[in-house]
């Protein structure tokens, strides 16, 4: 089939990219997320002000043992992962084991008041609602680690990016539009991704058709599978062939995108995301 | 496999089901798929291939629609069991019974759900007259095909620690075979066979050891091992004459941070066989040791009777989340074949047992690694075909490059511990050849996240879907398109066949309806 396809767009690599980009929906509208994993909604936050009290209390109270974060430490036990903490509501379960410790387990007891008690509930239930919903991990500045000189001189030569972008007209504050962690997805293939800003930016495909009558349309590509191709033409009007019918060419801007990504090695991407947040 | 062993426990299983009417013939589940589709995979070897050539490459042209059945109620990722002329299917917490000539309900059951991931359900397992499925809160419902009236539930897993239950119940004599999933909060993975009459537990099996255990010298301590994961995504297949269940173990946690827990991590992503009886390792073969992309190794270890390197043998084949297909002796679980079907960019080489050896280069890291595939894989839970005449291998593959994060740097990381954000996806139909591991054809299929299986037919046909909303039946030694039709939905299952009063049908899903079709009556 690819070897047919080929025929006809002359770019096997391309039909990939084309389809990819030509196919608006809300999966790829979005970051996508592994389906089989995908939670439904999440769980109210926690009340930060209790939970940061509670990871205080914690800390000094109880993290000798169960470690500052609650993920385990000298003897004592993880308590993210714990069964009780995990079949705890508001601190039901929890205030029992604090009040009355554990002398089986070594565990003294905690003269703490309701609200402490509380507020270390709300800070373990905070941390295992982290743990629990991978939504909520956060990407953050650090990843910002290469080398900017490295980083131009693979945009100006070695990735050919200088031959379509500019640091001062298309790219121009680039940095100001994106977070760093969105300008590393895009630069290495930008889909309909939604910015920081939350708009959602397109990159159209364009199309030339032939018809065996000689009549040719450009424009924008709707819909391109192994059966059908539509199109806009100029005048925005919509048409679509049998596959088979018509001649085509693909005008794919992200073609290039496509080729890098087989070529990068990770120091290149870390450098040229070093080179791109610079653009502010 | 011998023919005096195979007709010995088929004349067993006649004799002792021939009474049940409605009811399944556990005897259908030792022969190859007519006029029954009796489990998962149609029948034990997770081949998916049918002997019917009613339908067939040169008038599968004519293949026309003979009824809708709309279950309204989200994507359908079920395969439908067919018995006397009944499909059984759901989608999460639903069950259906639906007349397999004309598509009319007869029964809807719905499951009162008190949470848990709703992702989807891969379908029913029958024993007679009774039905078993797993809901999304770890329940093993137990109903009366007859009737849908539930005859028990009982509980299998925590949800409270965000356990919950996709797979199939696969049913072999009377042990029910069931699996959990759930990758969030380190819980171990398990294998469990349940009565059929009472629900209780005959045996479980970890997919992780036990402290002293062999395979705990691959975990750095008690406490990784015992939240170590190794989910059991999927249903299993079964070798009658060797009495071996080939079962398939999903990534080690946490997911993606592997600092915590050195070592292979035996025995998630893994293929394994299991006594059905006891729940006891014969032998295991790992398709990903020390996983971190979340590559799962839960994909069908199919079972192929055929020629390797000029010798008959009994193989085991799987394409796997991680980009390789493997092909096992299954008697014994040696490794024969270990090819990538993709392009992929993380293995050194294999290791002596034919494992991949993971380039630790690759792993997610704070500032991101560039990694192909993608924690989707080169495949996923959408279930292949094996053709015996033409020898090849049929998947839904993908091509994909993903940025991995490293979020938990903490020496004992958590839950994922990390994410990947998907940069770019080819998706295609692939022909494997299974001798060599040589793709034969690959059939774009377009962008999108939907997953289609395949069907085989001893009609020269290959049956699967495409992104854009078409089901599909190729020539399975060119992978040219021989008939389409636009069903206005994605296939997200697995497509079957079965012959009733002298005709083929075909049963496909588009998002959340059941279309049938069949030849136009003469």
């Amino acid at each position: 089939m690819l070897r047919i396809l080929q025929k006809h767009i002359g770019l096997s690599v391309l039909l990939s990219s084309v389809l990819f980009a030509a196919q608006p929906s809300p999966a790829q509208s979005a970051r996508p997320t592994p389906p089989k994993r995908t939670s439904a909604n999440l769980p109210p936050a926690p009340d930060q002000a209790a939970a940061d009290r509670g990871h205080a209390l914690f800390g000094q109270t109880c993290g000798f043992c169960h470690g500052k974060e609650a993920n385990g430490g000298d003897g004592g036990p993880d308590l993210i992962r714990s069964l009780l903490v995990n079949h705890d509501e508001h601190g039901e379960l929890i205030a029992p084991v604090v009040l009355n410790g554990r002398s089986d387990k070594g565990m003294p007891k905690f003269d703490l008041t309701p609200q402490q008690i509380s507020d270390i509930s709300t800070f373990l239930h905070a941390r295992n609602r982290y743990v629990r919903y991978r939504q909520l991990y956060q990407v953050k500045e650090d990843i910002v680690t290469g080398d900017v000189t490295a980083g131009q001189n693979y945009f100006n030569t070695t990735g050919g990016c200088a031959s379509c972008h500019s640091p001062t007209a298309d790219l121009a504050h680039i940095a100001n539009k994106y977070d760093p962690e969105a300008l590393l997805v895009r630069f290495l293939y930008p889909t309909r991704r939604p910015s920081a800003a939350g708009k959602v930016t397109t990159v159209d495909i364009k199309v030339d058709i032939k018809l065996p009558s000689g009549q040719s349309f450009s424009g924008p590509l709707k819909h391109l599978d192994e059966f059908t191709v539509s199109m806009y033409d100029s005048s925005g009007d919509y048409h679509i062939w049998p596959r088979e019918s018509v001649s085509l060419q693909i005008h794919d801007p992200l073609a290039a995108h496509l080729e890098l990504l087989p070529k990068y090695s990770d120091e290149d991407i870390h450098n040229l995301l070093a080179y791109l947040v610079t653009l502010k | 496999m011998k023919p005096s062993l195979f007709l010995t426990s088929l004349a067993l299983a006649c004799c002792s089901a021939t009474f049940l009417g409605q009811g399944l013939d556990s005897a259908k589940l030792l022969q190859q798929p007519v006029d029954t589709w009796p489990t998962f995979h149609g029948d034990y070897s997770g081949r998916r291939h049918s002997p019917l050539s009613q339908v067939n490459s040169a008038n599968v042209k004519s293949l026309s629609l003979a009824w809708v059945y709309r279950a309204n109620q989200g994507s359908i990722k079920s395969t439908p069991l067919e018995v006397n002329g009944v499909l059984y299917f759901t989608v999460s917490d639903h069950v259906w019974a639906v007349d397999a000539r004309t598509g009319r309900e007869l029964w809807h059951y719905a499951w009162k759900s008190a949470g848990g991931i709703h992702i989807g359900n891969r379908g029913v397992g029958i024993y007679g007259n009774w039905l078993f499925f797993e809901t999304p809160d770890n329940h093993l419902v137990s109903l009366d095909i007859r009737t849908g009236k539930e005859r028990w539930n009982k509980e299998i897993a925590d949800l409270k620690l965000e356990y919950f239950s996709t797979m199939s119940p696969v049913v072999i004599r009377n042990h029910v075979l069931i699996g959990v999933s759930g990758d969030s909060m380190d819980v171990p993975g398990f294998l469990e066979s349940r009565d059929p009459e009472t629900g209780d537990v005959q045996w479980r099996w970890y997919t992780t050891p036990r402290p002293g255990q062999p395979g705990s010298e691959t975990w750095p301590n008690p406490d990784a091992m015992a939240h170590g994961g190794g989910m059991t995504w999927m249903p299993g297949t079964y070798d009658p004459e060797l009495n071996l269940l080939y079962w398939t173990t999903g990534n080690p946690n946490p997911v993606m941070a592997g600092q915590g827990r050195e070592g292979d991590n035996l025995w998630t992503c893994s293929i394994v066989a299991l006594n059905p009886d006891t729940g006891k390792l014969a032998w295991y073969f790992q398709a990903s040791p020390h996983d971190t992309h979340d590559w799962d190794a839960v994909q069908v270890p199919v079972l192929i009777d055929g020629e390797f390197q000029g010798k008959p043998r009994k193989l085991l084949a799987q394409a796997s989340r991680n980009g390789y297909f493997f092909v096992l002796d299954r008697t014994n679980g040696t490794n024969l074949l270990s090819v990538p079907y993709i392009d992929i960019n993380w293995s050194k080489g294999l290791d002596a047992k034919g494992s991949p050896i993971r380039d630790p280069k690759k792993d997610p890291s704070t500032p991101g690694t560039l990694v192909s595939p993608s924690a989707h894989g080169g495949t996923n839970w959408q279930t292949p075909a094996f053709n015996p005449k033409t020898g090849l291998f049929y998947l839904h593959a993908e091509k994909s490059y993903s940025v991995f994060f490293l979020t938990d740097t903490d020496p004992k990381p958590e839950g994922y511990g990390g994410r990947d954000d998907k940069v770019w996806a080819a998706e295609f139909i692939e022909a494997i050849d299974y001798q060599t591991g040589k793709v034969r054809w690959t059939h774009d299929i377009g962008p999108g996240s939907a997953f289609m299986s395949i069907l085989s037919t001893a009609g020269n046909l290959v049956f699967s879907g495409d992104n854009s909303g078409n089901v599909l039946a190729l020539d399975p030694i060119s992978g040219r398109t021989l008939w389409h039709a636009n069903l206005g939905g994605v296939m997200n299952n697995g497509p079957i066949t079965y012959e009733l009063d002298g005709r083929q049908y075909l049963v496909f899903a588009a998002d959340d309806s059941l279309f049938g079709f069949t030849l136009p009556a003469n």
